[in-house]
């Protein structure tokens, strides 16, 4: 077997895709499913119950620290309100102005707060005024009976005034208090709202994060950067729209934005004045930490990504490692080299594989080298006999069959063998078999015995033939033609030998018969004892064949009927017939040439 | 071609913000100072406080350039100021008014009067143009200083007052003066001067007028001789009134307004907030909220007069013993 045929026996080997890669693709998507799939599952669920914690936490965050500021605004208006109560105790008795001044001033050192306060009696009508900044009066001055300020303090004792812009800039409001007694009259104060600034500004919500103060209509009344509470009304829109959206959640952290950036904030109002503390925080601080712990999943996940590739990259390597040799080592084994083995020691299946595979190997060998051996063989037999050598099982199983026997024999060999001396004996028997035998080989017929001087061939088994009966015919003219040619060179060594064929078809027993170490083939039955008959009547130079035969070559071969004859063993006379004859080979050194030819008669 | 100036772009754009970081590291900002006073300038000070407290350290990342000079010199030096070598310039009282020239460089002003009368704002509210700072309210004090002058020296009868005309805003100052004295029965006798040069000539009138008490309305100039003028005031026995606390502390009698000092050193956080990129036009101007009575006894002892207790100093915001 050449190396070439090898390598056409594997279709398509080298197409194939490189195993390694998908190997490690395999590996990489299990390990991916397994290592990567959990962490981000536990990523995405830890990120999302800790969004809603931290969520809470920031809600209570703002929520404590807006109630804080709430309270301090509402202790400011309260030492205001307390404060104002404290000049309305006292009821208003002529000729006493002047002791309400000096409470008035005396008020105005203990609120910086305070501009400046009226003080008015039962009537309405202003008493003393004092400020920090216009001129002082005391006397009766105006009636501020009608002022909304006295008549809200009139009837709840304290009245909050709405929140003023003075040079629409700073942030006023007024605060009046009525007395426990009606003639006390009422206090109305001017109070500068930036005051409440460091309330505001004392308030860190992380390190960002801040609370403001805006009214009810949602004007800015106080933010740390002080500035945007100076621009009056026109800094205030955006946190108009903060206090209206956070208005309609009770006490819940909203996402929101304060001038562009996104913003956690909370709402809580501060009862007395109306107004509302908004705590925020920005939401890139706000979520820091879940950020971070966003950040250290995405590095979680890129480790396990990263060991994924690493373990799958290993785990292939070793698996394509064996299997690379594996394969290696079969495609040698496939281009003849048997004697190669391979050397896995992994401790697995792929070295058992492997065992296998060497085991195959010397098997493949053994049978390699005894194909090698029947094909020596073959060279020197005939092919039919090369065919049964290899499909000997089935052609030399014993089986009844249609065969064509060929018997012949020498005429006179018993004479002669009596007479002549052994070598010449031998040389004659030699170049009759070799006459014989040359014409067997060429028609591929099964030589079955040489016995003697006779000689049994059969047609059409083992070895199946085309038209069986024609074969055997042209095989036995030929017989004859080789005999007679050297039986001619006898007689003019002065030995009168002839030579006689008979031919007979039909069913017979044919197999192998034998012990061990000896086994002949073998044709039983009436058909070879009717062959070996004829042969027995046909005369030098004939060929007898029963009617079978003869039927089966009517169209080809002239045969003429010799007459009926009974035959050992057939109950009736059987018709035979004999090829006829057109030429005869020389006889003997007297009688000359004769021509044998066979032909129609 | 075209594309060599694509490739120039697309550097220059990369490349730009490290550069801009860089720059803003080492940038140096260019502050100047002008005033028509003169070192040593408490309001100067006040400034500086201000800007280390935020973290300035002049020579590193600030220069404070001094121009100090009368009007006339400032709008020499206003003139050369370009943008580019000067990243602010901030002034007080006179120079402001020197200052209105100036359009590209924001301004940084500390005024006593009202800046909206001056021309420099639009509105408190909303500058809206390159000047923004902080406005003392000296209009609205000035008829308060008289009341508590009065408070103290119930007998006053005739006041000096003492202006100097440089100061933007004086004559309404001196209108707001008048207006308290003549409700209040008092004549005011006015002695205005121009400049630091003038003072000594003003002085020795209003040594000539006989006044029971004097009030010299606050400025630079008035305050970088605050010491002679209480000098001046304890020699003719004249009760005097100021604007400001340092005037008190260098011995003169009373007075009522805002702090200087932290006025200056919370412009200083403007001044953080322009450099910082800030547009001044959307600055509100501020105004002080909180203002001081200032009492110095050792000085009214001095000058005889019996202040009384339960009246006045319960109103002092701090007293000088």
């Amino acid at each position: 077997m050449s190396k070439g045929s090898a390598q056409k026996s594997w279709p398509g080997y080298r197409g194939r895709t490189n195993p390694r890669r998908s190997l490690f693709y395999k590996y990489f998507v299990t390990l991916f499913v397994a290592a990567v799939v959990p962490l981000i599952l536990g990523a995405a669920i830890e990120a999302s119950f800790g969004y809603r914690d931290q969520r809470r936490h920031i809600s209570e965050v703002l929520q404590a620290e807006a109630r804080g500021a709430a309270g301090r605004i509402e202790a400011f208006t309260d030492e205001i309100r307390d404060q104002l109560g404290w000049v309305v105790q006292f009821p208003w008795v002529q000729g006493d102005d002047d002791l309400h001044r000096v409470d008035a001033l005396r008020l105005l050192q203990q609120v910086p707060a305070i501009v400046s306060v009226s003080l008015l009696d039962e009537t309405g009508t202003e008493r003393v005024f004092v400020s920090r900044l216009r001129l002082n009066r005391t006397g009766r001055g105006v009636d501020m009976s009608a002022d909304p300020a006295v008549i809200g303090a009139r009837a709840n004792k304290v009245w909050y005034g709405p929140v003023q812009y003075q040079h629409e800039s700073e942030p006023y409001m007024r605060i009046a208090v009525a007395g426990n007694l009606p003639s006390a009259g009422v206090a109305v104060a001017e109070v500068n709202l930036k005051l409440i600034w460091d309330v505001i500004a004392a308030i860190r919500i992380g390190n960002t994060g801040h609370a403001i103060v805006v009214d009810d209509y949602g004007r800015l009344i106080a933010h740390p950067d002080i500035s945007l509470v100076l621009r009056g009304r026109s800094g205030s829109e955006d946190f108009g729209r903060i206090k209206h959206l956070l208005g309609t959640t009770s006490g819940r952290a909203v996402l929101t934005g304060d001038r562009g950036s996104p913003v956690v904030a909370l709402s809580v109002h501060v009862a007395d004045v109306g107004w509302t503390v908004i705590a925020m925080q920005p939401v890139l601080e706000a979520f820091a930490s879940i950020r971070a712990a966003l950040w250290r999943s995405a590095f979680l996940i890129a480790l396990g990504v990263l060991t994924a590739l690493a373990l799958a990259y290993w785990r292939a390597n070793r698996m394509s490692g064996p299997i690379k040799q594996l394969e290696e080592g079969v495609e040698r084994i496939g281009t003849g080299h048997f004697d190669h083995r391979i050397k896995i020691s992994s401790r697995d299946e792929l070295e058992q594989l492997a065992v296998r595979f060497n085991e195959m190997a010397s098997e493949l060998a053994i049978s390699h080298q005894k194909t090698v051996r029947i094909d020596r063989l073959k060279q020197f037999l005939a092919p039919q006999v090369a065919e049964l050598v290899e499909h000997s099982d089935e052609l030399l199983e014993g089986q009844r069959r249609e065969v064509v026997a060929v018997f012949g024999d020498l005429r006179g060999f018993t004479a002669f063998s009596a007479r002549a001396e052994p070598d010449a004996i031998m040389a004659v028997l030699r170049e009759y078999y070799a006459a014989v035998g040359a014409v067997t080989t060429r028609y591929e017929a099964t030589l079955i015995r040489f016995a003697g001087d006779g000689v049994m061939l059969l047609v059409n088994a083992p070895v199946a033939c085309d038209d069986p009966a024609n074969h055997a015919v042209r095989l036995a003219i030929d017989l004859q033609v080789a005999v007679q040619s050297v039986a001619g060179k006898w007689c003019a060594a002065g030995h009168a030998i002839g030579f006689g064929v008979g031919i007979a078809m039909g069913m017979a027993t044919v197999g192998t018969v034998g012990y061990e170490g000896r086994l002949d083939y073998t044709a039983l039955g009436n058909v070879v004892n009717l062959a070996s008959r004829l042969c027995g009547l046909a005369k030098d130079g004939q060929i007898l064949t029963d009617p079978v035969v003869a039927e089966g070559v009517r169209d080809t071969i002239p045969l003429a009927s010799v007459g009926k004859q009974i035959i050992k063993g057939y109950d009736q006379p059987l018709e035979i017939f004999a090829v006829a004859q057109t030429d005869t080979p020389p006889r003997r050194p007297d009688s000359g040439p004769r021509p044998m030819v066979f032909e129609a008669l | 071609m075209r594309r060599r100036d694509f490739l120039r772009f697309v550097a220059g754009a990369t490349a730009w913000p490290a550069v801009a970081r860089a720059q803003e590291a080492r940038k140096v900002y260019h502050i100047h100072w002008l005033s028509t006073g003169s070192e040593p300038d408490p309001f100067l000070d006040g400034f500086r406080e201000g800007l280390s407290a935020l973290g300035y350290v002049e020579g590193k990342n600030v220069a404070l350039e001094k121009h100090y000079g009368n009007p006339a010199a400032l709008r020499s030096v206003i003139s050369e100021l370009r943008r580019g070598d000067v990243d602010l310039a901030v002034s007080s009282g006179p120079a402001t008014r020197a200052m209105k020239t100036v359009k590209d460089i924001p301004v940084l002003f500390a005024l006593s009067g009202d800046p909206v009368a001056l021309g420099v704002v639009k509105s408190l509210a909303q500058p809206g143009t390159n000047f923004t700072g902080s406005t003392f309210l000296s209009l609205e004090l000035a008829g308060k200083r008289v009341e508590l002058l009065k408070d103290i020296y119930p007998g006053l009868r005739k006041l000096a007052v003492l202006s100097n005309t440089d100061h933007p805003g004086e004559p309404s100052e001196w209108r707001a003066t008048l207006q308290t004295c003549t409700g209040l029965g008092i004549k005011p006798t006015y002695i205005p001067f121009a400049g630091a040069g003038e003072l000594d000539n003003a002085l020795e009138e209003a040594s000539g007028e006989d006044a029971d008490a004097m009030l010299v309305f606050p400025d630079v100039v008035t305050m970088v001789d605050r010491a002679k003028l209480a000098e001046f005031a304890l020699a003719h026995q004249l009760p005097l009134m100021f604007g400001w606390s340092e005037y008190c502390e260098a011995g003169g009698l009373l007075s009522y307004g805002a702090n200087q000092r932290a006025t200056y050193r919370w412009l200083a956080s403007y001044a953080d907030r322009i450099l910082r990129g800030e547009d001044p036009a959307v600055l509100p101007v501020m105004r002080p909220e909180k203002f001081e009575l200032v009492i110095n006894l050792k000085t009214a002892r001095l000058l005889g007069i019996e202040l009384d207790t339960s009246a006045i100093l319960f109103r002092a915001n701090k007293v000088i013993a």
